[in-house]
């Protein structure tokens, strides 16, 4: 669905934004795009829809060229970004304004969408809901759209607990085989059993792209003593509870992934990690 | 689908103008019916015509100046042919339509209204228009007066249209500026020429007579040419604006 090849993106020689960098992405997956602040995930998001261009490299989305922006490509494409624009429209006039843009928009889905995160009156104005209530909105209507690609540059930012849990639960029950998400964040914490693929991003680079259960198979994540002495650890944090440590999955053993563990691991310990897969 | 420019597309898109901008279009066009109600002086109306017009043209794609909005709008499902289109139909024609609809019924009600609490017996006039009938009769290069108002007030509106896919912010200033700017440039060369041809900066007390009594038989094509920059101007701003659009990053 993504291919992306040899890109570069800078403003300058001295301010690389993206270096070097290929991926592959496939539908049928959540893709999770971590990275820290100013890494370039919402510019690698840019690029995907064509609202910034590479410089060097090619950049391919459901066969189009992003930078083009026809509209066969971007009605099959929704970015939710991480600040919302200030529209000045119902949520009921949004719907009836913007939905016909996409031929596949589900009106049903919508208001089902909405009814699950608990944004009830449909005449509310957008440009006088909170934050949290406006990207709920966004957040449905994104997924009631039935793009193929659904980008998602921190959404869970400014959503309350008991809505961080019901978006994963949405998001999990909207994605199917045709469709591909990418959710870029850095809060880690959030995308906890809901991403098939990680994809880390450190120094303007793709360092990290594997499925979940790659890392589990290559990864085993414990909490251990701190008497106890293993060889095969790769990395390790010093908590109350104990040790959380990453080590090489030489026994086959299963485990649960600790994302925020392991990005830790990753952007402490790239070539030891990436040496493994 | 139709790649290039659809229909339907450019339907939706007025659509949203319309319904995203109710509120402040309704207010707008109410506060141009009486400041016509009150305002009968032809320069007055016209400069408001000019003023509000190129402030609207300005506002068209003033999503630009804030990231969010410059990222919602272009990734529209539409093509740039057909926001552009969107752009020129409200800033040119749409705008015209309701100034000049405003103009109307606001002279007929404000001469109304003043013959009603004066005791008056005023008829209504339009004086822009007069004044446009007036130019015909003295001079014969305003033998299409209406249409060379059109076209002048065409590309103010293009300038302005461009500048605001091209500025992010103070579009208004940074566009007039440019036009400056250009003016500036255009003085200089007139300066250079008169430099070379004449040996002078100014033709003041120079005792230069210069008389163009046939200017189709010195310059062939001269007149051609004229039309050709009058009609070719706003579309030349269209297609320039349209390939800043597609080049648009945010």
């Amino acid at each position: 669905m993504i291919t992306i090849k040899d890109l570069e993106l800078s403003y300058s020689k001295q301010s690389k934004l993206l270096s070097n960098l290929s991926l592959q992405l496939e539908a049928g997956r959540i893709h999770g795009l971590l990275g820290k602040n100013g890494e370039g995930k919402s510019t690698l998001l840019k690029l995907i829809s064509g609202l910034v261009f590479p410089k060097h490299g090619s950049v391919e989305v459901m066969g189009f060229t992003p930078e083009l922006r026809k509209p066969e490509m971007l009605q099959e494409i929704f970015f939710l970004p991480e600040e919302l624009p200030h529209i000045t429209l119902s949520i009921e006039n949004y719907e009836k304004v913007y939905a016909p843009f996409y031929p596949n928009f589900s009106s049903e889905k919508f208001s089902e969408y909405l009814k699950e995160f608990d944004v009830d009156n449909k005449k509310a104005m957008l440009n006088k809901l909170s934050h949290g209530q406006k990207k709920k909105v966004m957040i449905a209507f994104g997924l009631a759209t039935n793009t193929k690609l659904l980008l998602m540059d921190e959404p869970t930012n400014g959503l309350d607990i008991p809505s961080k849990g019901q978006f994963r639960r949405m998001v999990a029950a909207g994605v199917d085989e045709n469709r591909c998400l990418i959710i870029s964040t850095h809060q880690v914490h959030d995308l906890d059993s809901l991403i098939d693929n990680i994809i880390v991003m450190e120094k303007h680079k793709i360092v990290f792209n594997q499925p979940i259960e790659n890392i589990t198979e290559k990864l085993y994540f414990r909490v251990a003593d701190r008497n106890d002495k293993n060889e095969d650890v790769i990395y390790s944090e010093d908590t109350l509870r104990g040790l959380y440590q990453v080590c090489k999955n030489t026994a086959n053993e299963d485990s649960k992934l600790d994302i925020e563990l392991l990005f830790n691991a990753i952007t402490t310990n790239t070539k030891e990690i990436t040496k493994l897969f | 689908m139709n790649t290039t420019f659809s229909f339907n597309r450019l339907g939706l898109l007025l659509k949203r103008f319309f319904v995203e901008n109710s509120q402040k279009e309704l207010t707008f066009w109410a506060i141009s019916l009486v400041i016509f109600m009150l305002i009968h002086n032809p320069a007055g109306v016209g400069m408001f015509i000019i003023i509000s017009g190129f402030v609207f043209a300005s506002r068209k794609f003033n999503s630009f100046g804030y990231t969010p909005g410059g990222m919602h709008y272009l990734l529209i499902p539409a093509t740039h042919l057909e926001k552009l289109v969107t752009g020129i139909i409200l800033s040119t024609f749409y705008f015209l339509v309701c100034i000049m609809a405003c103009y109307f019924v606001g002279g007929t009600i404000g001469t109304h209204l003043g013959n009603l609490i004066f005791s008056t017996d005023n008829a209504v006039h339009f004086q822009l228009f007069e004044t446009a009938d007036a130019l015909n009769n003295i001079s014969p290069t305003y033998d299409s007066s209406y249409i060379d108002m059109f076209i002048s007030f065409a590309i103010v509106q293009s300038i302005f249209l461009l500048g605001s896919v091209y500025f992010k912010k103070n579009i208004i200033s940074k566009t007039m500026l440019s036009i400056i700017a250009f003016g500036i440039i255009i003085g200089l060369i007139e300066l250079l020429l008169l430099k070379l041809n004449f040996d002078t900066t100014s033709l003041k007390n120079q005792n230069i007579n210069i008389q163009l009594l046939d200017t189709t038989s010195m310059f062939p094509g001269a007149d051609i040419l004229g039309d050709i920059i009058k009609y070719a101007t706003a579309p030349f701003f269209w297609v320039v604006s349209y390939f800043r659009l597609t080049e648009k990053e945010v």
